[in-house]
């Protein structure tokens, strides 16, 4: 049905995909596996229109074609549903089918009841039992899925991409959705199935891809594969193999957070973690695997539904991130320009934003000094090295790199106790990835204790003493000093995933 | 060599430049051809202070607004906050007999509790300020209806409380007196202290602000408080200076009050509403309103400027903040 040969993509410096070849056959479901930024996105968006490719071929059904815009993937057959499904909630399941088609009209107006008829063999096909009427916000994410794949069905389709559909479903709604998926293809649909669960990926798959940095490192079937082959394909080589060596004196050191059972949710699920004074504690595993909202949970974002941290050896309840604070904990957040940063103001407004107590002309008077102002952001761009015009220029004018150095300098005129850093280096250059990453480690070797949270596993590694792997919300394993490597952290957030 | 994004860039940064000072230069070129065509009326010194007193009440209640704009929040309710101060303010005075001191503080008290219940309801209840306070605003009609049913209150007053608007400190006006002090606390307050800087951020980024430890509910209902009391001040003033408690007396303070904000949000900022620019703004307007007023217009002439210039004030005020993030 499908086939693509040779197809190569580079962004930049950076090869996404480097001459994939896939074939896959009509009826057959083809699972993608591979962490995150292995490939698989750029394989999809190439066939949606979305970026446009290198070199390399695409067939359909054995004769070549051209895939320039939406439209034409559109034309020929193509269907995508992506993890953030395409609906408008407060639209009801009818409206969302028929959402950009053509509707039955009469007299000029639309005629529902016309529309509704046409859509039943649609509805019918995947079995959703909802009055067409109902708005899409009542129905659960997994009858939204469903939702979204009737709305491909709406037109005649030859090939569907579905983009981690599981990602927030239960069992047994995922069991609803194999099924939609196994009748779509004796109907001789072809499905490519994109997910990070490999006993899902086995049970349903008839052909498996693995991609790892850009290639297509292993193509198997769902006889010949199995758990250990798939997961030894991701890592590259055998897993486990890294040298052992002594643990440092961490243990030893005193305890400056500690979570108990801590559970929201089913995104955090029973998370008990220790971290000492001057470690470097990574959380690692794939995005969505909890990580951000467990960093939520520390900093008095949202409140736990059960368990307990404790700070400093007393109970630690945060109501708000302004209460962390205050008992020292600093966050800097996932996404530096939505949650880090006012932009058009200056690097100088930026950096007292989170200390400004300390400016105050006397203590009793709320008016600010400008002089302590400035000297406090001055020292903090030269600790950092920030590379700003002055530090009155607004923020939004300064590199990515220099940006989130900004981010992480608000923190620096503060004690803390307790320091989370998601994503520190992302979007960021070389340079000042290695600038960071001192700092980390000097910041540690001041008596903070601290969280880095990263999906590039190269960044755990270099950073952290030691590294919690989490999966589907849980703490799935620990690594220690030399246990940590990019293939141990992979393995372990592949291993475990629930199946 | 020109490269083609660097034409762009330079053509915005002339448009920014036009923008910044367009106001400025607007006004020079309002008072130049008033000026040549009225010569004997418009630039004599009475016109002036005529001028600069009607400025003055706009510019308290424009000075407030600007706080809840900074905020990232609008506030519609305030000119029916301060046709509501002045009717309760002279009410007291008159009717219960209240100092004349305790009415006012009494007044400004209440003025702030509404600004708080605005601020609870956009923060608490998650209503788009747009819609609180055009509902709260409404309610302070009902307030204002209920307290006086719409009777002036004009006889009785006590004499110290017309002198606020026709007495002199060291020779200026008390009530421009006022508005100077207003203005300059409103400046202080924003630029210089740590709520100030808590207000420029909630309203810059709100989660930026609220991951940095700011309260921004607090915040927020203290902005809106902030517009509250203003405009309460205005309301007082302007029962001063009229020298009664009328029901709609400070109805029409609203739009030209908004005009004046987005003007001055344009001026010399990009986009960023301030006081400074607030008061060039409400000049700006006060000058365009009082020539027309010589030259005797039609009353439709003045609701096109009026309209118009808030329709060309919001205009300016977003290319602005669009040209200066490209």
């Amino acid at each position: 049905m499908l086939g693509i040969s040779g197809l190569s993509k580079s962004f930049g410096g950076v090869q996404a995909l480097k001459d994939v070849d896939l074939e896959v056959r009509s009826g057959e479901v083809h699972g993608l596996i591979g962490p995150n930024g292995a490939g698989k996105s750029t394989l999809i968006k190439i066939l949606s229109g979305d970026i446009a490719k290198d070199s390399g071929e695409i067939f359909l059904e054995g004769a070549p074609v051209v895939i320039h815009r939406p439209q034409d993937a559109y034309r020929l057959g193509f269907s995508f549903i992506h993890q953030e499904l395409n609906l408008i909630p407060k639209f009801s399941i009818i409206e969302n089918l028929t959402l950009g088609q053509k509707k039955a009209s009469r007299f000029g107006l639309i005629d529902w009841k016309a529309v509704k008829r046409d859509a039943r063999g649609a509805v019918e096909r995947i079995g959703l039992s909802y009055p067409l009427d109902t708005p899409v916000a009542e129905l659960s994410v997994a009858e939204r899925w469903l939702v979204s794949i009737a709305h491909a069905l709406m037109r005649r389709i030859k090939v569907i991409s579905m983009d981690e559909p599981t990602a927030s479903l239960s069992s047994e709604e995922s069991e609803r959705l194999f099924k939609v998926v196994r009748e779509l293809t004796a109907e001789g649909v072809s499905v490519l199935y994109v997910s990070h669960r490999l006993d899902e990926i086995l049970s349903l798959c008839d052909g498996i891809s693995v991609f790892k940095d850009g290639s297509c490192v292993l193509t198997t079937d769902r006889r010949s594969a199995t758990r250990q082959s798939l997961v030894e394909a991701i890592v590259g080589g055998k897993a486990g193999e890294a040298e052992l060596r002594l643990l440092d004196d961490v243990d030893r050191r005193p305890i400056v957070l500690e979570t108990k059972d801590l559970s929201k949710g089913d995104r955090v699920l029973n998370v008990s973690l220790a971290l000492h004074a001057g470690e470097v504690l990574g959380l690692g595993g794939l995005v969505g695997s909890g990580r951000t909202e467990l960093a939520g949970l520390l900093f008095g974002i949202d409140r736990p539904d059960s368990g307990r941290i404790i700070l400093d050896g007393e109970e630690f309840e945060p109501r708000s991130p302004s209460d962390a604070i205050g008992r020292g904990v600093g966050l800097v957040p996932e996404e530096r320009r939505s949650q880090g940063l006012i932009l058009k103001d200056s690097v100088e407004f930026n950096l007292n934003l989170t200390n400004l107590k300390p400016l105050r002309i006397r203590k009793f008077l709320c008016l600010l000094s400008a002089r302590a102002s400035a000297r406090i952001a001055r020292a903090v761009v030269k600790r950092l090295m920030i590379k700003a015009p002055s530090i009155q220029s607004p923020v939004v004018t300064l590199s990515g790199g220099n940006q989130q150095k900004v981010v992480i300098g608000k923190w620096l005129s503060r004690k803390l106790k307790v320091f989370i850093l998601d994503e520190p280096s992302r979007g960021v250059d070389v340079g000042a990835r290695a600038e960071i990453h001192a700092k980390i480690r000097e910041l540690a070797g001041e008596g903070a204790g601290i969280i880095v949270i990263s999906s590039d596993n190269e960044e755990l590694p270099r950073v952290c003493d030691t590294v919690a792997v989490m999966s589907e919300g849980r703490v799935v394993g620990t690594l220690r000093g030399a246990e940590i490597t990019k293939e141990a952290i992979l393995y372990k957030s592949f291993e475990h995933a629930a199946p | 060599m020109l490269q083609p994004g660097n034409r762009k860039t330079k053509r915005n940064a002339a448009l920014l430049t036009v923008s910044k000072f367009g106001t400025i230069i607007g006004m020079a070129i309002m008072i130049l051809s008033f000026s040549v065509a009225v010569p004997a009326i418009f630039p004599t010194f009475r016109n002036m202070v005529n001028v600069a007193n009607q400025a003055t009440l706009s510019a308290i209640i424009s000075g407030g607004l600007t706080v809840a704009l900074i905020i990232g929040e609008m506030d519609l309710s305030i000119a029916n906050v301060a046709s509501f101060a002045g009717v309760l303010v002279t009410g007291l005075m008159v009717q219960s007999r209240w100092p004349v001191g305790l009415a006012i503080a009494a007044v400004v008290a209440v003025s702030a509790a509404i600004g708080v219940a605005n601020g609870l309801i956009i923060t608490k209840l998650k209503v788009n300020s747009v819609v609180a306070t055009l509902g709260t605003g409404s309610i302070v009609v009902g307030l204002n209806y209920a307290y006086a049913q719409g009777v002036p209150i004009a006889s009785g007053l006590p004499e110290s409380f017309k002198q606020l608007a026709f007495g002199k400190v060291l020779g200026i006006p008390d009530n421009i007196a006022i508005m100077i002090a207003v203005l300059f606390a409103l400046w202080v307050f924003i630029n210089h202290t740590e709520w100030g800087v808590q207000l420029r951020a909630t309203g810059g980024n709100p989660a930026a602000a609220r991951l940095s430890g700011i309260r921004v509910d607090r915040i927020k209902v203290l902005g809106m408080s902030i517009a509250s009391i203003c405009a309460s001040v205005t309301g007082i003033l302007l029962a001063s200076l009229i020298g009664s408690g009328t029901s709609a007396a400070a109805d029409g303070y609203l739009m030209p009050a908004f005009a004046a904000v987005f003007l001055g949000s344009a001026t010399l900022r990009d986009g960023d509403f301030h006081i400074v620019g607030t008061l060039i703004g409400v000049f700006f307007i006060g000058v365009g309103f009082n020539g027309l007023a010589i030259f005797g217009v039609p009353t439709f002439v003045q609701y096109f400027f009026r309209g118009g210039i808030l329709v060309l004030a919001v205009g300016l005020s977003s290319v602005a903040r669009s040209l200066a993030t490209k």
